[in-house]
């Protein structure tokens, strides 16, 4: 109360209210209230709509066992395909997650450090227009690059190395590729915003004591750019574990993403209840990475999301 | 020294190479759109033609879903940069003890996988008019996605408001109201000048952002379509260069718009730049000549190319060039089918000597039967809409060799897809590939043995 | 308009922590009034507090002898120039100085009027359309003055406005801070831990330790008549000795201290009686190189300071770890080295103060 008081005091009671009522209507109805909805939601039985909040919609924990056992009338004792697919998309996002750390940061660090003046800044700025071309046109154009007259099957053929295009659709090299190439500058900006920070003098002043270069890199960038890091890392995790337009356009036959199966949940399958289930599944894995990633690099949740 | 001079050009290298990663696939779609080619791509050139921007132009669901997407996001700029700027306003003034939480949930969205926003906000405002109307009032595709979408934009308008208050000298507010400045007074002639900027970047972004966003928006906009839920479909079921040219012409606005933003920025440094030598007397470090810069250079790159395009668009005979091509593949064609019918007489042949072939396939083609329609739907989208020949006629003779044959025709028919009408052979082509392009709401096509 | 402004055991309470501790002052109409202590003391809330930037946990703030309380700063007849100016970047010098008359809605053409009678004021003639980052450091606190006066306050608010200032300006605005305020003839609370700055200014002053207000007076009496010997030590520099009282009267007092019995004169605000633990405070220049005086010690050179019109000797005096400092005028008498001689020195008992033991100012 005493909060308050000072707070509308020194606002004003007209920017006070508006403050407040944007704030409270963003954290509770957009926020809060919205997750618990859909945590109690999935808590409940799939019915049609017009049963929602009567007795036929009550709780159970089928749509959570679902993922691990899957039908009652299916014969298999695990729902292994469900199940999978999950651990898939886990290990990739990881993998390409790993990927672009490794891509992005010697290309941060070369930006921030090593190109300068005009060249350098070019360089920087040129990293915004792929950065907002959308996410779809970047899936089609690694279609078009993969395709099996694509140019680089034409270029593989062309000089011998295949005799037979390779399908890399199929084979989910195109998805990979792709997924890799959508959230890179996710991982350079924050990287190299933390490396650019960092006071060219110490990196030479680290040299001039005598380090190797992997050792400065080691001993005074990485930790220097250890929020950029994490900040990247989580990002692009969270993104490539999300992403469903990707997955959708590149994805082979054989490789389906676990937020696609939440999408059928809610379009084909018509089972709301199991696809928000699913849902928080998802939500809990990246929960988890952000606990796991702020433990590794011993960052904040405030220089994470930046 | 000379180990200097390899690990040089490693760097040089490595950065070349990474930027051909970032810019190889851009510009290889760029060069698809003018490609007259039905399926985007490169090789074989065909004829330099900018009919694909016709076409973009005359797509009616395309143009719509671009309307859809704008007016939505002009929502979200409304929407997300006041509560942006509310929650970075109000985040000074937490008691210290809650600051950390209310800091945590205004930022989580950011972190929030999209489809699980989208999801949440989806279920929470249908029950929330089911609860309060016994109806789904609030079950409107703008409405849902204008909030869905919201809840993470505002999270990134928060923080670029929070940086620019950072610089913001609490002091000036202070001064005003000491000096007679109501609240209001004070908040519209101090604090918002000041971050007036800061307003214009993340209208900007939050404009942008919604603009691109799918994940949410897939789930939250119901019966309308965006320009990403449009291009989705579009791209997963028969893809044409128009998307390329879609794609040419966002990237030229963004190359614009990259270019005047780094004008904006130069005028400010030298506005700064000029202050600081008027009051401190030192000289000018900022360049003033504009052509110094790579930028610069950069930018009347893309102008002459522009304006060349436009030229050689112009004054190539594009009809001329697309019968001579024409002309041509038939003949290849010709060639091609001859040489296929000898082969797949040879193989028959072989196939009956062979005991083992004809029974293996059979067994793996019932498996392996989903995989092939969809094989053949990713690979040959651009036949969809012309093909309309009758494949079945041909199937059951070839079931023996399905196997081989996909995958032989496949190599064969990726150059041809133009012509597939023209084309007498049958394809190995299922029902199931053109149920799937009806249901555009299925995802990977994969039909799960999910006991629905 | 000038209005005087009274403190009535004003508390200011932040948490457990006490900025302000039961301060009565009352600050007389039209006076050049400066509250002096070192950072951290509480002089900037009990200016927040006249200002209404924040309400006292306890106690009134009356200005015209209205009570403030539930009065915000914009309603309260007081104008404050911030330590750092807090000058709106984004205006212009005369949409700076002019701003209280813009919310007010006085127009435009008016105010033009005003801000270029301002400028002359402050010496800043056609430099209306400059924006403030085009400005001097000097040039900027005149706008802070003319932008605050511009408001017609009653009260005058300065925090440290000089603070950020090079010495040369710094002295120079001093006197021109004087000189304003005489013109406009309106009350200046000013703020400052700089003891040159109260001293050379003000009409009265008060000198403030963790949330009290120690003494209140002007810079001669704060100077030669020290209340306390947090006062004494902080005001001015100054040399003591710690002992015990052996003698007092209403005149002087003895004490014995680890170098010596000193004589010096009682304080008249503080009472001692014989035992007590006390301080004897001597100014580096009310000692000589005389061993005749009322007071004498030996003492070895350690080094000196040549500082053009003064030289500065440090010495070390048996018993006494910490040294004495002496002042002397340089007649040209004093130019040989005498570094590690000893010396005999001396003070007066009438330029001497004993005072209880107490807090002193960090050095």
């Amino acid at each position: 109360m005493n909060w308050l008081r000072t707070f509308f005091r020194r606002n004003g009671t007209p920017l006070a209210i508006f403050l407040l009522c944007s704030v409270l209507f963003w954290m509770f109805m957009m926020i809060i209230l919205p997750q618990l909805f859909m945590v109690d939601f999935s808590l409940r039985a799939n019915v049609p709509p017009p049963q929602w909040g009567t007795d036929t919609h009550s709780y159970t924990l089928e749509h959570y066992k679902y993922i691990v056992y899957g039908s009652s009338t299916s014969t298999d004792q695990f729902n292994t395909l469900d199940m999978g697919v999950f651990l898939r998309t886990l290990v990739a996002a990881i993998f390409v997650t790993l990927i672009d750390l490794i891509l992005c940061y010697p290309i941060a660090y070369y930006l921030a450090h090593v190109a300068r003046g005009g060249w350098g800044r070019l360089m920087v700025l040129s990293l915004i227009v792929p950065f907002w071309i959308n996410e779809i046109l970047r899936a089609f154009s690694f279609k078009v690059l993969f395709g099996t007259t694509g140019i680089i099957n034409n270029f593989l053929v062309g000089i011998g190395f295949l005799d037979q295009p390779y399908d890399f659709i199929r084979n989910d090299i195109a998805l990979w590729a792709g997924l890799t190439y959508a959230y890179i500058l996710l991982m350079i900006f924050p990287i190299y915003n933390s490396v650019e920070s960092l006071d060219r003098n110490q990196i030479d002043a680290a040299r001039d004591l005598g380090s190797p270069w992997w050792r400065i890199h080691w001993r005074v960038v990485i930790p220097h750019a250890k929020p950029g890091i994490s900040s990247g890392c989580t990002m692009v995790f969270m993104l490539t574990a999300g992403a469903l337009a990707a997955p959708s356009i590149l994805g082979g036959p054989s490789s389906l993403w676990f937020t696609q199966i939440i999408y059928q949940g809610f379009n084909q399958a018509s089972n709301w209840a199991r696809g928000s289930a699913y849902a928080i599944i998802l939500l809990l894995t990246c929960i988890v990475f952000v606990l796991v990633v702020m433990k590794v690099f011993k960052v904040r949740l405030g220089e994470i999301a930046r | 020294m000379t180990s200097d001079h390899i690990r040089k050009m490693f760097t040089l290298l490595f950065v070349a190479g990474f930027f051909l990663f970032l810019f190889g696939p851009l510009i290889t779609m760029g060069l698809t759109a003018f490609n007259s080619s039905e399926f985007p791509r490169v090789t074989p050139w065909e004829c330099f033609t900018v009919e694909w921007f016709d076409v973009l132009r005359q797509d009616q669901r395309l143009m719509q879903g671009i309307k859809t997407s704008f007016f939505i996001g002009i929502g979200v700029v409304f929407v997300a940069v006041p509560l942006g700027l509310a929650g970075a306003l109000l985040l000074t003034q937490v008691p210290d003890r809650t600051r950390p939480w209310y800091y945590t949930i205004l930022i989580s969205p950011i972190l929030v996988p999209g489809v699980v926003l989208g999801i949440s906000t989806l279920i929470f405002w249908d029950r929330m008019g089911q609860m309060f109307f016994g109806d789904s009032v609030f079950y409107n595709g703008y409405f849902l996605t204008i909030l869905g979408q919201s809840t993470f934009i505002s999270a990134y308008t928060m923080l670029i408001f929070i940086a620019r208050l950072q610089r913001f000298d609490p002091a000036l507010e202070e001064a005003a109201l000491d000096l007679g400045a109501t609240h209001v007074q004070t908040f519209r002639k101090v604090l918002l000048p000041f971050l007036k900027p800061a307003i214009g970047s993340a209208a900007v972004l939050a404009f942008l952002a919604s603009f691109e966003n799918y994940n949410t928006t897939v789930f939250t906009v119901v019966s309308e379509a965006t320009l990403t839920t449009v291009l989705v479909s579009k791209v997963r079921y028969g893809i044409n260069p128009s998307i390329s040219a879609l794609a040419v012409v966002i990237i030229l606005i963004t190359l614009i718009g990259a270019c005047y933003y780094e004008l904006v920025k130069r005028r400010e440094l030298r506005a700064i730049d000029n202050a600081k030598r008027v009051a401190g007397g030192g000289a000018s470090v900022v360049q003033r000549r504009f052509f110094a810069e790579p930028a610069a250079w950069l930018i009347l790159l893309v102008f002459v190319v522009g304006l060349g395009t436009a030229f050689v668009a112009g004054t190539t005979g594009v009809d001329e060039c697309k019968v001579e091509v024409k002309e041509q593949k038939r003949v290849q064609t010709e060639a091609r089918i001859k040489a296929l019918n000898e082969r797949r007489a040879k193989e028959e042949a072989s196939a009956e000597n062979d005991s083992v072939s004809p029974a293996e396939p059979r067994t793996r083609a019932k498996g392996t039967e989903n995989f092939n329609s969809i094989f053949q739907k990713d690979n040959l989208e651009g036949q969809m809409d012309s093909s309309k020949s009758d494949e079945s006629s041909d199937k059951p003779a070839r079931k023996g060799t399905e196997n081989f044959n996909s995958m032989f025709d496949q190599g064969n028919l990726q150059g041809e897809e133009s012509e597939a009408e023209t084309r007498p052979e049958p394809e190995p082509k299922s029902r199931k590939g053109t149920e799937n392009f009806n249901n555009i709401f299925d995802p990977g096509n994969l039909n799960q043995p999910d006991a629905k | 308009m000038s209005a005087d402004v009274e403190l009535k055991n004003v508390w200011v309470r932040f948490g457990d922590f006490v900025a302000a501790r039961d301060v009565d002052l009352h600050i007389g109409e039209g006076e050049f009034f400066t509250i002096l202590g070192p950072s951290g003391c509480g002089k900037t809330t009990l200016l927040r507090a006249v200002s209404g930037f924040l309400e006292p946990s306890d106690g009134q703030v009356l200005i015209g002898g209205r009570d403030m309380a539930g009065i915000g700063p914009n309603r309260r007849p007081t104008a404050l120039i911030f330590q750092n100016l807090a000058l709106f970047p984004l205006m212009s010098v005369w949409e700076n100085i002019t701003f209280a008359l813009e919310v007010r809605g006085v127009n435009r053409a008016d105010r033009r009027k005003r801000a270029t009678e301002l400028l002359e004021l402050i010496a800043l003639p056609d430099q209306g359309d400059k924006m403030v980052g085009e400005l001097s450091g000097g040039q900027r606190q005149r706008v802070a003055i003319a932008r605050a006066l511009a408001a017609e306050p009653d009260v005058l608010l300065l925090d440290e406005p000089l603070s950020a200032l090079d010495l040369k300006l710094r002295q120079h605005m001093r006197s021109e801070l004087r000189a304003i305020q005489q013109r406009v003839g309106i009350t200046f609370i000013y703020i400052t831990h700089d003891q040159g700055e109260a001293l050379t200014m003000s009409d009265h002053i008060a000198v403030m330790r963790e949330g009290v207000i120690e003494q209140v007076s002007d810079g001669t009496t704060l100077y030669d008549d020290p209340g306390s010997s947090f006062v004494a030590s902080f005001v001015g520099e100054n040399n003591y000795f710690r002992g015990t009282v052996v003698d007092t009267d209403v005149s002087y007092t003895t004490l014995d201290t680890p170098s010596g019995r000193f004589r010096g004169r009682t304080s008249k605000n503080q009472s001692l009686r014989k035992g007590d633990d006390a301080f004897v405070f001597i100014r580096p220049e009310s000692i000589k190189f005389d061993s005749g005086l009322d007071n004498s010690l030996q003492a070895r050179v350690r080094n000196q300071e040549f500082e053009g019109n003064f030289w500065q000797v440090f010495l070390d005096v048996e018993g006494e770890n910490k040294g004495l400092k002496l002042s002397t005028v340089n007649d040209g008498r004093h130019h040989e080295n005498i570094s590690g001689d000893t010396v005999s020195v001396g003070f007066n008992a009438d330029l001497a103060v004993v005072l209880p033991a107490g807090p002193l100012a960090a050095e």
